[in-house]
């Protein structure tokens, strides 16, 4: 759960009172663009991405302009913009128009939580406004956070003065950058991220004034802290396809319910249970698996019902093989698991009609037994073809497996098994 | 905060050997150890380990948890705990996720021996797990998880924390010389069985979780792993976030602690990369540097040779990494072979692909078509003892004013009966909806024509005593209550008791032998056994139970042979029936009990597909034939003139002749005395239809309930339906015939559905209108504020709009139009609520209710009987009452059922703190 810019992010500043810029969002009218400018001079352009996407202004993604007519040129320009993060390709959905901050220095600072060290830190740099992982070593300082004494200002001051920070910057930092870890701990942030933070002297005061003009955030789903920021869970639900909302919306302690959808054209529809069967069969299947998907952790009877039937809902229809894959289960009920997947399958057909495609299933643990026998039943009823091995078959081999049925299945899709006369069910 | 620090790392850790890490020596308290997962997985584990775990905690609660080995005692908190004198040095943790890092910190306050935590659970915030890792360094304890399935030490058969090995964990936990450690607590398991089958065993395996804070990481591991002398080499599964590999390879490269054991690793999650959002483990961020390309570069360098490649094993002394789990045993034999070492045990297998069971449906091509295995025991036997489970398995609870079979929809407030609202059971005929209540699905038309015989059948054999009906009718008893006689009379008797048993035998005896419908052959094992128990004279070592004599033959068996015989259908009962018919006449014996066993056949044949799809339990099938008694049994006790009445004659002693004709006619024909015409069928099939349930709160299926909770015989299930019904619920049907035929008394009407042309609705409908407004305004002077309703209109939950509708009579006038089956009564009604508005008796247009469609079907069925004298109003009323009962009772058997399969004993009963006492 990850967000960047202002647009939401100027909501967390505000709960810390961290200066920030005034910005207006896409749907600004021209009068108050005109307004933004006249009261700044130039104002910054940039499109809104609803996950962390960096080196933006590398990328041309950042506009600075003085008239509406080029904010608005901007604003076409930059309105659905794509982005490319490493191997991913990310599209804006809107824009913010943000007031200009003339400075000299550009901080960056962040606070996550070092697995190096096994314990929150802070790094700090005089020389941000560029990507961390662009920073020489030797220009940025990260320094642990006693978690229940908060961050320190002398450590901030210690930190910039080794860095060589020049010493009218270190005191308005030191007075707001604390505040940070309120944030931070309050909120159930993992990552808290500013840059570029602009200093600009206030031109009443005189007083040099720290503004957060980028902030990117990633939030801990499982800290109901969270909700406290006031943010709507659905601004980190805009990338969920329909799918991933419904399936995670039965996100509850027991038992996983976590689904990403790899390749919605994919044509096997696997269901996963277990972290490490999930990330093991993820890669092996590739783009042939619809989704990705941790369901184990023992989930009970309801849970499993309620996430089949959305899965089938939505993806039976493309797929040749429906897979149930895990390694050999601890505590997972394997019987109870089994009958509410093809409970909801057997139920899905009797609502739809039954599909034309081959089962196959790789599993181990307690209950196995009951809950292959309980799936063959049903299969046979249904008359779908199946295969189903034991843990004393390699999870991976049983993915190769159905990797051929699917390359032979779809190939030469076998036509639907002819049953006796089958009641008309409900 | 000053953090200890043990050296070599500079923060605490408490363990310098595995061996430490949990042994025989460790004394456990868990915490929530009475909740849902520990109360499953701490009795194995406590008798795994040699009985390791000396106290629990519940909060608030003192109790004991069961244990194959002795109970342990609970304890309302850790302090508590402590108090008693129970010493320990681990606690294990199984609370919901925000409770956990409260439990750390009171089980360090208050335990100052305590060296090690195991947090089980799942989903514990990030925040809490570094406070607990802060609290944990401070007073030197060691913490593993959270999101762990925890440690087990193998040479010593303890295991702590989670389910390690699962339910038999002795049978993969092997003892051995390869010490895990994996961010995977399912292939913490999967690892160490892959690498048994291979002869390698475990030493300790560690199940470290994969949360952001991982407590009990790799670093740490390995020095550990160094100092225990069991281990020869190491096995780690890892996926993608966070530096802990890193950092410890570092440790080893600048010598921070000496290692030098093998590892075999595996990294997976290269797909991660591409995902922005965590599934199932915490994962690295998008373009953070500890992806999973990363991680094996990490580990490519310090073992300095390439992945492992089964077809040239090449690994190095210091190990290697492997690209998927599978790769384990083989990379682990070469690098035993390269350190010079054996394995620890002769291998039992390999893991290349090994079918259990497959269908027999498709033909796969042959580079698919790998050969079946028979499953290693104790697996190949569990397969044959649950291929004998057939049929759906719901869980037991309590079932009090909770049913699996009925509802109530809250937004449409239209009743389902499993999961099918009685607007569409309202169109289908008797026999179908008897049938749907047993099986959850509609019938074919075989299944239909089956269903009507064995009906038919059944109403033979269990028909009431009518004389003794006539009796109770006569001195005024209501209809339920003269069928509630009948019934309990009826008991559990001897047809029905071997019926059961039939069903149940037939259901083993096609189960324990494999055959189904594509069966050619019968096996020759299924005539021995029926030698032994179904066959008479009996072979020397019968089991016959119930008797030893086989009944003669009657009508019913006579008839149920013939249809054997001929029958065309396709059916695993079917193919048995007539091998042992046949085998039976072969070896010139009898089967005891023709009758029954061929009842039982039947019905066993009728239900199978159902059953096979688990959505029916075989204790419903074996039941079905004294659910069908008791509702044959309660139909034909509406029948008010036995010897007149030609159904009832024809049931009861006629020839056996069209059986599969429809059992909804002969139940209109019981309370009619004639044949229905087709509109009629369909009228009197809506009525039915209509009244199936309106959910299991109705005092007529809490009735029914109550009694199966009592743990009565089927038909007394009955019994407690009739019991609670009564001229306020089901006899209270009469009030709006009886408000009809005032309004039609002075008509001419002959026949509902064609009125003669003097019968004019609208002035009808203005006269009743004005005659109630008149005795409204009449009540009300005399100061009754609520006047009696016209019954049938104005049902609450439908108030409020300027023109109301009750949906479900909504369906059923459209229903009727679309058939073109006018009702003049229902006409009658709609005029009436219009003029009832437009007189300003009624401040909008009241809703005709769904019990008007009730009662203007009943009255135009018997309107022509009614106007010729031949019923008298009395009979109209039991006849109102007893359609309810023909219509509810289909319900009733579903509720009874579905109480049956998922309820427990005395789950009816009211707590005592829900009761209460008034003077």
């Amino acid at each position: 759960m990850q967000l960047s810019g202002l647009k939401y992010g100027a909501t967390l500043l505000d709960l810390v009172g961290f200066p920030h810029p005034e910005f207006l969002t896409g749907s600004a009218t021209n009068a108050e663009i005109r307004r933004l400018i006249d009261a700044h001079g130039r104002i910054v352009v940039k499109p809104v991405f609803h996950e962390a996407a960096g080196k933006k202004g590398k990328a041309g993604l950042v506009r600075i302009v003085d008239s509406v007519h080029d904010a608005l040129a901007a604003k076409r320009d930059l309105f659905f913009a794509t982005h490319r993060v490493g191997n991913r390709t990310v599209r804006a959905n809107g824009v913010t128009f943000e007031a200009f901050i003339e400075s000299d220095a550009e901080i960056y600072f962040a606070i996550n939580e070092s697995t190096r060290d096994r314990k929150p830190a802070f790094t700090i740099s005089p020389f941000g406004g560029t990507e961390v992982e662009d920073l020489a070593v030797e220009n940025l300082r990260t320094v642990w956070i006693d978690p229940f004494m908060g961050l320190k200002s002398f450590d901030v001051t210690n930190a910039l003065r080794e860095l060589g920070c020049p010493s009218e910057y270190v005191s308005p930092l030191v007075q707001h950058l604390p505040s940070m870890w309120d944030l931070y701990e309050d909120y159930g942030l993992t990552t808290i991220e500013l840059n570029p933070i602009r200093l600009h002297r206030d031109a009443d005061s005189g007083q040099l004034v720290p503004f957060a003009c980028d902030v990117k955030a990633a939030f801990d789903q499982d800290n109901p802290a969270r909700k406290r920021t006031g943010l709507s869970d659905s601004i980190f639900r805009l990338d969920e396809s329909q799918f991933e909302d419904e399936i995670n919306r039965l996100r509850t302690y027991r038992g996983q319910s976590d689904a990403i959808e790899m390749n919605p054209n994919g044509t096997i529809l696997p269901f996963m249970f277990g972290g490490g069967a999930a990330t093991a069969a993820t890669e092996t299947l590739g783009e042939r698996a619809i989704f990705s998907s941790d369901f184990g952790g023992n989930p009970p009877y309801e849970k499993m019902y309620d996430i089949t039937r959305i899965a089938l809902r939505h993806h039976l229809a493309a797929a040749n093989v429906l897979l149930v894959i895990g390694g050999k289960a601890n505590n997972t009920d394997i019987y109870v698991t089994f009958r509410g997947l093809f409970d909801a399958l057997r139920d899905h057909c009797a609502e739809r009609g039954t599909p034309n495609i081959y089962v196959v299933v790789g599993r181990g643990g307690p209950n196995l037994v009951r809950g292959m026998s309980y799936a063959r039943d049903v299969l046979d009823a249904l008359g779908m073809p199946y295969s189903m091995f034991g843990h004393d078959t390699s999870m991976i081999q049983v993915l190769e497996y159905a990797l051929r049925i699917d390359e032979w299945w779809g190939n030469e899709r076998q036509p639907a098994v002819q049953l006796p006369e089958t009641a008309a069910t409900v | 905060m000053r953090m200890k620090q043990t050296k070599p790392f500079p923060y605490f850790v408490g363990v310098y050997s595995l061996e430490e890490l949990v042994g025989k020596d460790s004394r456990v308290c868990v915490i929530n150890i009475l909740g849902n997962e520990s109360r499953k997985v701490t009795p194995v584990s406590h008798a795994y380990s040699g009985g390791n775990v000396v106290a629990g905690v519940q909060y608030g609660r003192t109790g004991e948890l069961e244990t194959p080995i002795g109970p342990v005692e609970v304890y309302p908190s850790v302090l508590a705990v402590m108090e008693a004198g129970r010493h320990f040095d681990t606690g294990v943790i199984y609370l919901p996720p925000s409770a956990v890092a409260q439990a750390a910190s009171e089980l360090v306050t208050f335990n100052p021996d305590l060296k090690r935590i195991v947090i089980v659970t799942e989903k514990v915030p990030t925040s809490d797990s570094r406070d607990i890792r802060f609290i944990c360094q401070e007073a030197g304890v060691d913490v593993i998880g959270a999101n762990c399935l925890g440690v087990a030490n193998a040479w010593d058969k303890v295991r702590i924390g989670g389910a390690l090995g699962g339910d038999h964990p002795e049978e993969t936990l092997r003892a051995g010389s390869v010490a895990i450690h994996s961010n995977s607590g399912n292939f913490t398991t999967t690892i160490a069985e892959y690498l048994r089958i291979a002869g390698f065993g475990i030493s300790t395996a560690v199940s470290s979780g994969k949360d952001i804070y991982i407590h009990f990481a790799l670093p740490e591991f390995l020095y550990a792993a160094q100092n225990d002398p069991r281990t020869k080499a190491v096995a780690i599964y890892v996926e993608p976030g966070g530096y802990y590999e890193h950092e410890a390879l570092r440790m080893i490269r600048d010598r921070v602690f000496a290692f030098g054991k093998p590892m075999v690793v595996c990294v997976t999650g290269r797909w991660k990369k591409n995902v922005s959002r965590s599934c199932g483990h915490a994962g690295a961020l998008a373009g953070s540097g500890d992806d999973a390309a990363s991680k094996e570069a990490w580990f490519d360098e310090y073992f300095g040779v390439p992945v492992f490649d089964p077809t040239d094993p090449r690994v190095s002394k210091r190990g290697v990494r492997v690209a998927s789990i599978q790769h384990f045993p083989d990379a682990m034999r070469a690098v035993y072979a390269a350190i010079d070492e054996q394995s620890d045990f002769t291998p039992d297998g390999d893991l290349s692909l090994k079918p259990w069971i497959r269908d027999t449906r498709v033909t796969l091509p042959s580079a698919l078509d790998i050969p079946l295995v028979h499953p290693p025991e104790p697996y190949g036997e569990q397969f044959r003892a649950a291929y004998r489970l057939i049929g759906s398995q719901p869980l037991r609870r309590s079932m009090r004013n909770t049913s699996g079979a009925s509802r109530m929809d809250p937004a449409t407030q239209v009743a389902e009966l499993h999961g099918v609202s009685v607007l569409d059971l309202s169109t289908r005929p008797l026999e179908d909806n008897l049938y749907f209540a047993l099986a959850k699905d509609f019938p074919t038309d075989e299944d239909r024509r089956s269903m009507n015989t064995i009906l038919h059948l059944c109403a033979r054999l269990a028909k009431p005593d009518l004389d003794a009906v006539s009796k109770a009718r006569a001195a005024g008893a209501t209809p339920n209550a003269i069928a509630a006689a009948a019934l309990a009379q009826q008991g559990d008797p001897r047809w029905i008791r071997r019926t059961r048993a039939y069903a149940a035998w037939l259901i083993d005896l096609i189960r324990e032998h494999g055959i189904d419908e594509q069966t050619e052959h019968i096996p020759a094992e299924v005539g021995i056994d029926a030698a032994k128990t179904i066959f008479f004279p009996a072979d020397h070592d019968a089991e016959q139970a119930d008797t030893h004599e086989p009944v003669e033959h009657d009508e019913v068996s006579d008839f149920l042979l013939t249809a054997f015989r001929d029958s065309e259908k396709s059916c695993a009962a079917l193919h048995v029936c007539r091998y042992l018919i046949d085998l039976a006449e072969d070896r010139k014996q009898q089967i005891v009990d023709l009758r029954e066993f061929l009842l039982a056949s039947a019905i066993v044949c009728l239900f199978w597909k159902p059953m096979l799809k688990r959505r029916i339990t075989r204790h419903g099938i074996e039941n079905a034939a004294a659910h069908l008694a008791a509702v044959v049994c309660v139909l034909a006790c509406a029948v008010d003139d036995p010897a007149g009445n030609e159904a009832w004659k024809r049931c009861a002693t006629g020839p056996l002749r069209g059986l599969a004709n429809s059992f909804g006619d002969t139940a209109f024909a019981y309370l009619f005395n004639r044949e229905p015409t087709p509109e009629q069928a369909r009228e009197f099939a809506m009525l039915l239809g209509l009244t199936i349930t309106n959910g299991p709160g109705t005092l007529s299926a809490k009735g029914a309930k109550e009694s199966v909770s009592a743990r009565n015989h089927v038909s007394m299930a009955y019994v407690g339906f009739l019991a609670n019904t009564g001229l306020a619920h089901g006899g209270n049907g009469f009030e709006a015939v009886k408000y009809l035929l005032e309004q039609f008394e002075h008509t001419k009407l002959k026949n509902p559905a064609e009125p003669a042309a003097e019968i004019n609705l609208d002035e009808l409908a203005r006269n009743a209108a004005s005659r109630y407004g008149e005795f409204k305004r009449e009540q009300r002077a005399i100061g009754v504020m609520r006047p009696a309703p016209i019954p049938c209109i104005n049902h609450p939950v439908f108030r409020g709009a300027a023109v109301n509708t009750d949906p479900r009579e909504d369906f059923v006038r459209r229903t009727l139009a679309e058939s073109d089956i006018p009702n003049v009564f229902l006409e009658f009604y709609h005029r009436l609520v219009i003029e009832l508005q437009e007189q300003g008796i009624t401040p909008n247009v009241f809703c005709v209710n769904i019990d008007a469609v009730l009662a203007v079907i009943a009255l135009k069925l018997a309107w022509g009987d009614l106007k010729s004298q031949a019923m008298s109003e009395n009979r109209l009323q039991e006849i109102v009452f007893s359609l309810f009962l023909y219509g509810r009772i289909t319900g009733i058997m579903a509720e009874v059922i579905d109480h049956a399969d998922r309820g427990r004993d005395l789950d009816c009963r009211t707590p005592q703190s829900e009761l209460a006492f008034v003077r």
